[in-house]
């Protein structure tokens, strides 16, 4: 099975190890992301102003651009995956409201019509972590795992995009439990914690540090709390400011410990046998964990 | 007679168009490029003239035709001219540049942001290469440039000869050719290697080869340059 795969610009410049270890995994798992030729910005963050006409067109570009895409592509269905939680927030939600709105659709195609493209309306949006869960299987997934996670006690962070708003959302957005599913599935401890979806501080980090740096100590202390030792998530903006204030943090001297950040793709990438040198886009240094307890 | 005339008359309105140059209306013939028929209208061009090939870019031309709801834009030298055009010339185009120091700089994304902060405001709306008289995907290199594919974005621009029309068409007010002016020197700084023979020259320069050559240039008269000049030799391609 093969999907089209939109990275958005994080993948290609914050997060290369997140695609990376996406790619490779999905290899294993025979449920693999194609990266669509040509692809633009997704528009980040779905645009709530009175006429969203203009700011709609990024996204369904990208949805026409895919369904040219799949048609190239053997052995795929009418699905454009994401791995960013923003990209799929956005995308999700334009989808849901040009399948809706068949005036607006025809509107953002006469944009398109000089560029020989036309979205049909008729794909579906989604995350790896739903075409893992819904596609592939958490069990086909124990299947392929080759080194269990022993030791690894993992809180799952989703953050906002991944569960609102409802036309995005990929789970329930109150008691989520795709990312715990698969960290059982990867032979690793599940952490239950209430801070799964405490704002991470998103874009303030550039201009208001400070509420940042508050959310990632409530976030990261009450993980250590409960006894865990990563984190996990899906979203490059989530992970960014997990990773960087947490050492911004411990330099002020505010905090002693770190907890290291993982995208959920990298666990994967550990219980299904790949070789993981790469740890470039971290902050807190994930290999001295990985190290004790014999994964890398 | 009187049907000669006729026919001269016929064959005179086959041969013309009107077209309309900043609203005035120009009766032109017909093979002439949109610049030849200016100059014919009798405009004596100064700027918005270049090298008259369709490589400086200095004579992006915007126009409509009559009853047609496009905008088009071409090069005046490049295009001919169609009955019931309504064209004006763009001869310059204000775009800011950004100052940088390639050695300073690495090729990333955040170079891009840094020194053309707009190209996040792309709407993705693809006008800049709708307009675009050398058929370059425009906004999908400044997306290349976001995405930090330097690589890709250079190449992509490669063509471009920064007529500016791009830039005058951008509802998120991006200067593409300047983007693109980046994004090509850092990958050819970057990524490209350097010809062996251009490093040896730089050498035999820095080592004042040339030295004793330019000083005998520079000492000699007008008249014995123009004679070494009309007698220089030519390399002979088929030999070297």
């Amino acid at each position: 099975m093969k999907y089209s795969y939109f990275p958005g610009c994080n993948l290609k410049t914050n997060a290369k190890e997140y695609e990376h270890t996406a790619v490779e995994v999905s290899k294993i798992l025979d449920a693999e992301l194609v990266e669509m030729p040509v692809f633009n910005c997704c528009g980040t963050v779905h645009s709530m102003a009175s006429d969203n006409t203009m700011r709609r067109i990024a996204p369904v570009r990208i949805l026409s651009r895919s369904e040219e895409h799949q048609k190239e592509l053997e052995d795929t269905n009418n699905t454009v995956v994401t791995l960013c939680s923003m990209c799929s927030s956005t995308l999700k939600v334009v989808n849901e409201e040009v399948k809706e709105d068949e005036e607006m659709l025809q509107k953002i195609n006469w944009q398109l019509e000089r560029d020989n493209l036309k979205y049909s309306g008729h794909s579906e949006v989604k995350h790896y972590l739903e075409i893992l869960r819904d596609e592939v299987g958490f069990e086909e997934i124990v299947k392929k795992v080759k080194k269990q996670l022993k030791g690894m006690k993992v809180a799952s962070y989703y953050g906002c995009m991944l569960l609102h708003p409802d036309k995005a959302k990929i789970d329930d957005s109150e008691t989520p439990t795709v990312m715990e599913t698969l960290t059982l599935a990867l032979g690793a401890e599940v952490v239950d914690w209430p801070y799964f979806k405490t704002c991470c501080g998103s874009y303030h980090v550039v201009d208001k540090e400070d509420i940042v740096n508050n959310q990632i100590l409530k976030i990261t202390e009450g993980a250590k709390k409960r006894g865990a030792n990563a984190i996990i998530t899906a979203c490059p903006l989530c992970a960014y400011n997990l990773d960087s204030q947490q050492v911004f943090l411990q330099k002020k001297g505010i905090i002693k410990e770190t907890i290291p950040i993982f995208y959920f793709t990298q666990l994967m990438a550990i219980a299904l046998g790949i070789k993981l040198e790469n740890f470039e886009d971290h902050h807190v240094d994930p290999k001295p964990l990985l190290k004790s307890l014999g994964l890398i | 007679m009187a049907k000669a005339i006729s026919m001269r008359e016929k064959k005179e309105k086959l041969d013309t168009v009107t077209i309309y140059i900043m609203g005035q209306g120009y009766k032109v013939p017909s093979s002439l490029t949109i610049m030849k028929a200016m100059e014919y209208a009798g405009f004596k061009l100064k700027r918005g003239v270049g090298c008259r090939a369709g490589f400086c870019g200095a004579c992006a031309t915007v126009y409509r035709k009559l009853g047609d709801y496009k905008i088009y834009a071409n090069l005046a030298c490049q295009t001919k001219v169609e009955d019931g055009m309504y064209l004006t010339q763009l001869p310059f185009v204000p775009a800011n540049k950004a100052e940088y120091n390639l050695d300073e700089i690495k090729p990333s994304a955040s170079t891009m942001l840094r020194f053309y902060p707009e190209i996040a405001r792309c709407l993705s709306c693809n006008a800049c290469s709708r307009v675009c008289p050398q058929d370059i995907q425009v906004m999908d290199y400044v997306q290349y440039s976001l995405q930090g594919q330097i690589e890709k974005a250079a190449e992509l621009a490669f063509d471009c000869i920064q007529c500016g029309l791009c830039a005058i068409r951008c509802p998120a007010e991006i200067p593409q050719y300047h983007v693109a002016t980046l994004a090509r020197r850092l990958h050819g700084k970057y990524h490209m290697i350097a010809p062996d023979t251009l490093e040896q020259r730089v050498k035999e320069i820095e080592e004042g080869k040339y030295e004793k050559g330019f000083e005998e240039l520079m000492s000699l008269s007008e008249e014995e340059l123009k004679k070494r000049y009309v007698a220089r030799d030519f390399i002979d391609q088929k030999k070297a």
